[in-house]
């Protein structure tokens, strides 16, 4: 499993300079800036990280009652028809 | 001829007489002068005739001239002849400086007291010349020539009438740059455009991030403007790029001072309804992704 930690150095390693852009002005994120563009961008990134995998399991969950439901001979369809 | 004091029996000859006639009839005898002067007693009831091609002055004491007494000036050189108070009081409603051929006759209430009533016609006269002149006053009358065509005539208290013909403001907008305050979002290496421009309190401004991969956004995101708002609270509308999948209305709302929260439109039952923006909301950002969003609105 991924941790905070985990993608701060992924941040770093793949960062190790940091360029910030406003209005065509170049500024390097150094020092507690660079940390912190690391430190949120690790956190962002858990939160997306724990929605994907969220909306996975709810695809695989769906997915497996289709297949009972077809192994059955059954679609979605015949489930509206059964009000359910 | 002078002013003098008759006594009984004095027995005037011709030429007196014609001298009289003369003072009477308005003309009188006239002393030329060629430099500043300041007048004596005898000058009253004649003429003093200023000849000179540089400026000049005519002083006026007190204690040499009794109520009713009269002195003309007149003005016949280049240099401009100004009548000037000297230990009198010298009151007009016209100019105390004569023009060449300008005139003007001193009387005096008094003997220390005296009033310039000028004689040329031209003093209380419109000094307009030219199609398009303005009648306008410095300490005297005054011409303002037309400005140049589109100019407006604009209040300067550095100018001696107090005005000038300037070109008229432009109506054209011209952008500067801002940094806004950003709240819940680190930009790391993502690159924002944040332009405004005003035009009288009329403002319109625009915030564009693209992400770079190491930008991230935490809650719900917020902005400041450029330049506080006028009324408060207002909308203003942009879209949200999930590059090459879709783009998403984004909405700024502004609480009453200058921080604009960014939210998307959701389908809610029957009306859309806004919500934060965030980094799952409405999708998933990453690298180029971006947010852009136009403000418009009146400052303060």
């Amino acid at each position: 499993m991924t941790t905070k930690n985990d993608l701060i150095a992924q941040c770093k390693a793949e960062n190790p300079t940091m360029i910030s852009v406003i209005n065509d002005e170049q500024i390097e994120l150094t020092g507690a800036d660079y940390e912190k563009a690391c430190n949120d961008w690790a956190e962002m990134r858990l939160t997306q990280i724990k929605l994907e995998n969220e909306l996975k399991a709810t695809q695989a969950v769906k997915e497996a009652a289709q297949a009972k439901l077809a192994a059955l001979g059954l679609t979605a369809d015949d489930l509206k028809a059964l009000g359910l | 001829m002078a002013k003098q004091t008759f006594t009984t029996g004095q027995v005037l000859t011709a030429a007196q007489m014609t001298s009289l006639q003369q003072t009477a009839m308005g003309g009188g005898s006239t002393t030329a002068k060629t430099a500043s002067y300041v007048l004596v007693a005898a000058d009253a009831g004649t003429v003093v005739q200023m000849n000179s091609a540089s400026p000049t002055t005519i002083t006026v004491n007190t204690a040499l001239f009794a109520a009713g007494d009269t002195v003309e000036i007149q003005n016949m050189g280049a240099g401009v002849c100004t009548v000037t108070a000297g230990t009198a009081t010298v009151n007009t409603s016209s100019t105390l400086a004569l023009k060449q051929y300008d005139a003007g006759t001193l009387y005096f209430n008094s003997t220390s007291a005296t009033v310039f009533f000028a004689a040329d016609a031209a003093d209380g006269a419109s000094p307009l010349t030219t199609k398009g002149d303005l009648f306008t006053f410095t300490t005297v009358d005054a011409r303002l020539g037309v400005g140049a065509n589109d100019t407006v005539l604009t209040a300067d208290s550095a100018q001696a009438t107090g005005l000038k013909w300037a070109a008229a403001a432009s109506s054209s907008i011209t952008f500067t740059t801002w940094t806004p305050t950003l709240t819940n979002i680190t930009v790391g290496n993502g690159t924002q455009v944040a332009r405004y421009g005003t035009s009288g309190k009329f403002v319109i401004a625009q915030y564009k991030l693209t992400f770079g991969s190491t930008t991230s956004f935490g809650g719900n995101i917020k902005i400041t403007l450029p330049v506080a708002p006028a009324y408060g609270a207002f909308t203003a509308f942009g879209f949200t790029q999930d590059v090459g999948v879709a783009s998403y209305y984004l909405v700024g709302e502004t609480d009453a001072t200058t921080t604009v929260s960014l939210n998307t439109l959701k389908a809610d039952q029957t009306y859309l309804k806004d919500t934060g923006i965030n980094s799952t909301t409405p999708f998933t950002y990453a690298t180029n992704d971006l947010i852009n969003i136009i403000f418009t609105y009146e400052s303060v």
